[in-house]
This record gives C-alpha cells, sequence and structure tokens, in this order.
C-alpha cells in the first residue's frame, strides 16, 4: 500500500509538476498570469487521443480517429497546445494582469464547452475510452512504474530546457521584459513578442503532459479537464513558493502526495468518502490562503501586479 | 417570433438575476482593487444558509431569507477583515489567486455540509402571467423588481451618504482618501457588508427561481465573471448594461444553438469586446 | 540624407479630448545631425510628452515626427529605438531582478538573442565581448564597481547613470535624456556632463530636457523654449537668456543658473 502510494504520487505529481513548471516560467518569469491552464493541458490529451484512436465505427459520435502510433500522437499533443496557445495568446497577451487572468479563464472555459458539447471531437460528455497507448508489460515492466518513470522523464526533461533556456541572453530578455516593459521597448527589445513566445514555448509541455495523462487514465472526457485542475495548479505553485523550478515541483508533489493520502483512507459510507473529499478541498484552500500570506511576495507583486 | 421574443424577455430576467449577482462584485473590483473569484461562493453561502432555515427549521421564506442574507453579508465581512486586508499590500495578483482559495474553503466547507443532490425551497409554486402571448412567473418579475430596487437603492447610497460619498473617494483613489481623513477601515468593512449582503440577495434569488445543488456557485462565477469583464470592471451602469446583453445573449442563442453552448456564448461575447476594447464597454483608457 | 535628423511637424496630442494638459499643440522644430538640443520649459509645458511622441511611447493625435527621413509618427519604441533612437526617462527605469551589468547587457542587441539560440547554447561565443562593451560603459558612469549588485541598492542619482550606461552601449545616432542630472550629486554631474561633451564631440545627437539650467546651457548649442504645449522661443544659449518672452514666462524671479 505504501509502495502504490508512493508510486501514484511520483507519477501524477510528476506529470502535474510539468503543469507547475510552465506556469512558473509564465507567471514568475514572463510576468503573465494564465487562468486558463487546463485548456492546453486538454488540447495536447484530446490531440493524442484523436490521433491514435481508430476511425469511429459503431456507436462512436468523433469525426477522426488517425490510428496513428502513441509518438504521433504524443507530438500531435505538443503541436495542439502550440497552436492553441498561439491562437488565444495572440490576441489577448496586450492584456495586462487581470485581464489577461479572465481572458486566459474564459478562453479556458469556451475550449471546455465546445469539448462538452461538440460530439464530433470526441464523443462530447461521454468522452474518448480506452485510449490506445504503449503497453509497458511488452518490455516486462510493471504499469505504474512505467509511467512514473515516464512522468518523471517529461518533467526533468521540461525542468532542464527551462533552466538552459533562461540562463542565456534570452533569459535576460525575459526578465527584462517583464521588470519593465517600456525600458525594455526603449532599448530595442520587442516585448509583445517575447510575451507571445513564453506563453507559447510553456504550453507545449503541457500539451505533452496532457497526451501522458490520456495515457495514464486512458480515458478522455471534458469532466477531467475543468477549471479545477487551473486552480490545483496554481494552489501547487503558490505552495512550492513560486520563483523556482525546484519549488514548484516539490509544491506539486507535496499537494499530489496530501490528496493521494486522503483517497487510501477507507471509508464505510459514501457520504463518508464525500465529506473527506470536501474537507480536503477546505485544508487545500487554507494552506493556498496561509502560503500566500506568509510568503515573501513583496518583489514578486511589484512585478507581477502591474 | 413570439418564441424569440419569450427568449429575449428570459433573457432580460436572466440578465437581471446576473445584474444582482455581479454588482457586489463589481463593488468589491472597484473599492477593494481586485477580483474575488469566491465572490460567487457567497451566493451559495446564502441559498443553503437559507434552505436550512426554510427546510430544516421549517421557518417562512421571508425570515429565512433575511437570516441567509444577514449570515452572507457577515461571512463575507469576516473573510475580508481575516484574509484579505492582511495580503493587501501584496496586490491584487496575489489577492485574486488567494480569492480562489477561499473559494475551495467556501466550497469545501457547502459540500462537506450539504452534501450531493438536488434541494428546493418550501416555497409555493410559480405563477405564470401572460402579456400580448408572452409568459412570465412571479418569481421572474421579482428578481426583475429587485435588480431594480438593489441597483437604485446603491446608486442613492453613493451619491447621496457619507458612507458612500467615503467609498466613492476610496475606490477612486485610496492614498488621496485616507489623507482628506476618511476612515478607511469603516469604509471597507462598509463595503464589504454591502458587497457581500448583495451576494446574498442574489442567492436566494438562485434558490427561488432555480434548483439548488452545491456546485452552482461555481457556475455562476463564470457567468459573474463574464458580466464584470464586459462592463470593464467599473461602474454600476455599466454593469446593469452588461448584465442584460450576457443575459439575452445566453438566452436567445438557444433559438440557433444548442443549449449547451449557452455559457461559451456569454464568453464568446466577452472576447470578443475585449479584443476591441480591451476596457470593457465602458471602461476609461487607464484601464487600472 | 539631408542635414536635419529630426523634424517636428504641427504636433498634436490630445489626452481624451482634452488639449489643455501637457501635451504639444501644433509644436514644430527640427534639428541638425550633430546639434546638441536643449529642451526646456516651465513644468507641464509638454516637454516629457514630446519625448513620449518622438519615441513612440505614444501617437501624436495629429502632425509628424521624422527622424533622419523616415516619418516615425506612428511607429513604436521598440521600432524608434531599432532606427537608432535612444532615451532615457524622467523616472529612471531600471530592470529590478537584474544585475547592474545584466541591466546595461540587456540594452545590447545580442546576435543570438532568440530562445532557440538559447537551448542550443549558440548564445556563447559573442557573450565575452558585449560583456566587455557593457562593463566599458559602466566604466564610464562610474559604476563599474557595482556591477554585480542588485539595482535595488542603487541611489536614485546612480540609477540615471546607469540609465545612461544602457543607452551608451547602443550607440544611438539619437539621444533623448529626460532630465538627467535630477538627483544627481555634484560628483556624477560632472561626469555626466563629460559623457555628453563626449558624445557630442563624436557626432551623437542630443536632445536634452534638463531643469538645471545652469549645466544644459553649457553644452547645449541651441535651446527650444516650450510653454503650454507650444514653442515660446528658440536660438542660440546665449540669446535665450536674453529673450525677454522667455525670462518672462519661464526664468524669472528664481532663476538662479
Amino acid at each position: 500500500m505504501i509502495q502504490s502510494l508512493i508510486l501514484s504520487t511520483l507519477m501524477f505529481g510528476a506529470m502535474f509538476s510539468v503543469l507547475t513548471v510552465s506556469l512558473n516560467l509564465q507567471y514568475a518569469r514572463g510576468g503573465m498570469i494564465n487562468f486558463g491552464t487546463v485548456a492546453y493541458f486538454a488540447a495536447g490529451a484530446y490531440a493524442y487521443a484523436i490521433f491514435t484512436q481508430e476511425p469511429p465505427s459503431g456507436l462512436d459520435q468523433y469525426a477522426f480517429g488517425f490510428d496513428l502510433p502513441w509518438w504521433a500522437g504524443f507530438l500531435a499533443a505538443g503541436v495542439a497546445a502550440m497552436a492553441f496557445a498561439l491562437l488565444t495568446g495572440w490576441p489577448t497577451l496586450r492584456l495586462r494582469g487581470e485581464y489577461l487572468a479572465l481572458t486566459t479563464f474564459a478562453f479556458a472555459e469556451v475550449l471546455h464547452s465546445v469539448l462538452l458539447n461538440e460530439r464530433r471531437i470526441g464523443n462530447g460528455s461521454v468522452g474518448m475510452a480506452n485510449v490506445e497507448r504503449p503497453d509497458p508489460a511488452a518490455l516486462g515492466l510493471d504499469d505504474t512504474l512505467a509511467y512514473a518513470a515516464a512522468a518523471c522523464l517529461l518533467m526533468l526533461a521540461t525542468a532542464w530546457l527551462f533552466r538552459r533556456l533562461l540562463a542565456s541572453p534570452y533569459g535576460r530578455l525575459v526578465d527584462a521584459t517583464r521588470d519593465d516593459e517600456t525600458a525594455a521597448e526603449s532599448v530595442g527589445k520587442d516585448t509583445a513578442r517575447v510575451r507571445l513566445q513564453i506563453f507559447v514555448i510553456s504550453a507545449i509541455p503541457i500539451g505533452f503532459a496532457g497526451a501522458l495523462y490520456a495515457m495514464i487514465t486512458t480515458l478522455v472526457a471534458p469532466a477531467l479537464f475543468t477549471a479545477e485542475v487551473t486552480f490545483f495548479v496554481w494552489i501547487a505553485l503558490a505552495l512550492g513558493g513560486e520563483r523556482t523550478i525546484t519549488g514548484a515541483i516539490l509544491g506539486t508533489m507535496a499537494l499530489v502526495f496530501f490528496q493521494e493520502l486522503v483517497r487510501i483512507i477507507p471509508f464505510e459510507t459514501v457520504r463518508g468518502a464525500q465529506v473527506a473529499a470536501s474537507v480536503e478541498e477546505v485544508i487545500t484552500g487554507i494552506l493556498f490562503i496561509l502560503v500566500l500570506r506568509w510568503q515573501p511576495w513583496a518583489r514578486l507583486a511589484r512585478r507581477a501586479g502591474a | 417570433m413570439t418564441l424569440f421574443f419569450q427568449f429575449v424577455l428570459t433573457g432580460l430576467v436572466t440578465g437581471c438575476f446576473l445584474i444582482l449577482a455581479t454588482i457586489g462584485f463589481s463593488f468589491t473590483r472597484r473599492v477593494e482593487g481586485f477580483l474575488n473569484i469566491a465572490h460567487a461562493e457567497l451566493l451559495g453561502v446564502s441559498a443553503f444558509a437559507t434552505w436550512g432555515c426554510n427546510k430544516l427549521l421549517g421557518w417562512h421564506i421571508l425570515p429565512s431569507a433575511a437570516v441567509g442574507i444577514l449570515v452572507t453579508a457577515f461571512a463575507g465581512l469576516a473573510i475580508g477583515r481575516i484574509v484579505y486586508d492582511p495580503i493587501r499590500k501584496h496586490g491584487p495578483s496575489v489577492m485574486l489567486i488567494t480569492s480562489v482559495g477561499v473559494a475551495y474553503v467556501i466550497g469545501g466547507t457547502i459540500d462537506a455540509l450539504i452534501g450531493t443532490g438536488i434541494r428546493t425551497l418550501d416555497i409555493p409554486l410559480a405563477t405564470s402571467y401572460r402579456f400580448w402571448g408572452l409568459r412570465i412567473t412571479d418569481y421572474q418579475m421579482m428578481v426583475v423588481a429587485l435588480a431594480i430596487l438593489a441597483a437604485g437603492s446603491l446608486a442613492l447610497f453613493l451619491n447621496h451618504t457619507r458612507t458612500g460619498l467615503a467609498i466613492r473617494a476610496m475606490s477612486a483613489n485610496p492614498e488621496l482618501a485616507a489623507s482628506r481623513g476618511i476612515d478607511v477601515q469603516k469604509t471597507s468593512r462598509a463595503t464589504w457588508l454591502i458587497s457581500s449582503g448583495l451576494a446574498g440577495l442574489a442567492g436566494v434569488m438562485l434558490g427561488v427561481i432555480a434548483t439548488l445543488s452545491t456546485d452552482i456557485a461555481f457556475h455562476q462565477i463564470l457567468q459573474i465573471l463574464a458580466v464584470a469583464i464586459l462592463a470593464g470592471l467599473g461602474s454600476l451602469y455599466a454593469v446593469i448594461l452588461s448584465g442584460l446583453i450576457v443575459g439575452v445573449a445566453m438566452d436567445v442563442s438557444v433559438f440557433w444553438i444548442p443549449a449547451g453552448y449557452r455559457p461559451l456564448v456569454a464568453f464568446a461575447v466577452v472576447i470578443l469586446v475585449l479584443l476591441f476594447r480591451p476596457q470593457g464597454i465602458a471602461g476609461s483608457a487607464s484601464g487600472k | 540624407m539631408t542635414d536635419t535628423i529630426l523634424e517636428l511637424d504641427g504636433v498634436v496630442k490630445e489626452f481624451a479630448g482634452f488639449r489643455a494638459v501637457g501635451g504639444p499643440q501644433g509644436l514644430s522644430f527640427s534639428l541638425r545631425r550633430g546639434g546638441f538640443l536643449g529642451l526646456i520649459g516651465p513644468n507641464g509645458a509638454g516637454k516629457s510628452t514630446t519625448f513620449n511622441l518622438i519615441s513612440g511611447v505614444m501617437p501624436p493625435t495629429a502632425g509628424r515626427v521624422t527622424f533622419d527621413g523616415t516619418d516615425i509618427s506612428r511607429l513604436s519604441t521598440a521600432e524608434t529605438a531599432a532606427l537608432g533612437l535612444g532615451r532615457t526617462f524622467q523616472t529612471p527605469r531600471a530592470f529590478a531582478s537584474l544585475s547592474v551589468l545584466d541591466n546595461v547587457m540587456a540594452g545590447l542587441a545580442h546576435p543570438a538573442e532568440g530562445p532557440l539560440a538559447a537551448l542550443l547554447g549558440r548564445w556563447k561565443p559573442a557573450e565575452a565581448e558585449l560583456t566587455g562593451r557593457a562593463e566599458a560603459a559602466l566604466e564610464r558612469v562610474g559604476l563599474i564597481a557595482r556591477r554585480h549588485d542588485s539595482v535595488a541598492n542603487l541611489s536614485g542619482g546612480e540609477l540615471r547613470m546607469l540609465e545612461v550606461a544602457r543607452q551608451l552601449v547602443r550607440a544611438p545616432r539619437l539621444l533623448l535624456l529626460d532630465e538627467p542630472t535630477a538627483g544627481v550629486d555634484p560628483t556624477l554631474q560632472g561626469k555626466l556632463s563629460e559623457i555628453l561633451a563626449g558624445l557630442h564631440a563624436a557626432g551623437t545627437t542630443l536632445v536634452v530636457v534638463e531643469h538645471n539650467l545652469g549645466f544644459l546651457m553649457s553644452l547645449a548649442d541651441s535651446v527650444v523654449v516650450l510653454q503650454n504645449g507650444a514653442l515660446l522661443a528658440e536660438g542660440a544659449p546665449a540669446d535665450i537668456r536674453r529673450d525677454p518672452a522667455v525670462i518672462a514666462a519661464y526664468l524669472g524671479a528664481d532663476h538662479d543658473a
């Protein structure tokens, strides 16, 4: 039991860390509040499912299934998230602070609503079950172990690439753009372009994580991609202390561990389980409030609050 | 054609409800300076407090509603004092993100206390009236009347009372207001009471015109955000106008496209407006 | 190529439909290449707004700004900067999270500045040379010893010098300086005066908004006086000092330079 708790924490923790690390790039480095994180995650998951699924038959209502190998679906997930980031980022990034937060939130809700109502994309509210995925048993590996390893690999690759991206003149440019856009423009920097680049670059790993999520759960359905995912990632980011990649990962792991822990408590009744889930929500919220209250926020707020 | 006008009429009622739900949100934004995502949860607090008095204790709806509104107003005040006041110095972004945590706490508490399932208030069934072939129920008319009453009295309050003028001064320029001898603490308390009380009123209305489940608050915040963004997070009159626009757009859209797209229509309107007028329909160029 | 590097032609700026507050109202003047123009006038005369209009922070409501033969009225700040225009701000602007050295480095156009170059490590070869240039600029403004310091530790005057250094490395053809001596102590002012004279001698065109007239009159070779967004007088520093209209409107009794 302890082993399965650790493994599932590692698997979901690493996967959601990809989201947190990307959000950290957008917020702590780019100064952009993206309240629609789940949309890029969903775009990746759906793209993976659509590219790997067999063409529709029988009761299927979805219109496309390309039946391609998993790696093609995985790549498609990154491209889909990137494309959605371009589509949503280009018109909205000139908005600042809370306006950007609200508009990205609105875009995520629009995508959610489309996935829910447009059955030709992914069977509407039913979703697509039995999403195809590489079978670790073929290599003689335990299922959870293999996917936990894959999630960790994706997380480490993302962290390493982001670190490399920012430890460069480009990182300096990104920091300058966030610190003072007018001053950056006055030395000839195209800040609108930098903001869009960061927005799009950080969406790509989120798309990959979406594909991985589809493989792990073998299901994509609108109910899995609600605004709660976005809030979850924000809470994890706040828990981790915001500024660093390591902090983002630790915060996510801690939050996932906490949730998995609640999940393994055996309950006698349905009502008991339900109360526990609600209490978990309350504790998560309180943690969030306390962390935001006691963090050394002053510097960050100055940067991102404008 | 009658059907079309029926949708317009329903849309206007929806719009009036949205106005009630958004005024408090927009008011907090103006005076406290941040977007309070947890505002919609206050609608839930009020709706379920009313339901508790009405259904569990067997009270009449009127005292139940009064208790619901009062509980909500003071809950909002308490949250404002305990949670938001200490972090004001961190700026609006941190306050916005914190309010998500507050929404979790309130939502989780309601979930734990009430549980899943659909609840209804113990009130007489709605009576339908017909005007020129258009149907409207007495409860719907009440929503419209209350929206007009709430907006009107808020406007009077802000323009003609000492506290109201202090609130306006504070929303325009907090530092200047403080230096002119306005009691910032007291004004902030009044703001929390009023905006939460309005959320309370909207929550009662929600219980009256719809069925209650514990996830209603979350659905409301989407529409409240839509109205607030459209209004440019600004004046009372902009909120009224954009509430009606969003309400009518959502309900009339059902005439052409599947009803499942109703929330999408609200946000489509918002996105379109933001693309052309980043500060909302009535926003000023300064934006802040 | 003409001999005129900057030309304002009937420039008007209205704020929210009002002409009265601090914007130029039909302002025209031109500046020859290599000139050193002092831009003076009482508070609210429209000096900083004029800078904002030239550098593209905001577009003029009417009129034209021409820089070296190109109409830049509708260009963004980044675009005017790319054409060779540099500016500092009335309130000095620094990149708060970057070190003093990086603040200057950020002013340079790195040949491999994009995200792809960052991932591939292509930026490394050019970095040493650029660091050298940035350090030379810091040396010139007297901040070399503070290069690894956080900008939060700099004084207001030092921040102004940092801003100058950030522009120096870019070697703009036209440099606009907004109150460069405000908050700068006399030692640094001497240094600044030296730097500006050096830039002038090297052929850079300069426009300086300044309240410290003693400092300005010793450097500028021509002066434009603004009042309520309009041109009040234009001429050599010595003539401006004697102009009765200028004395009445601006220099007045509290003039101590």
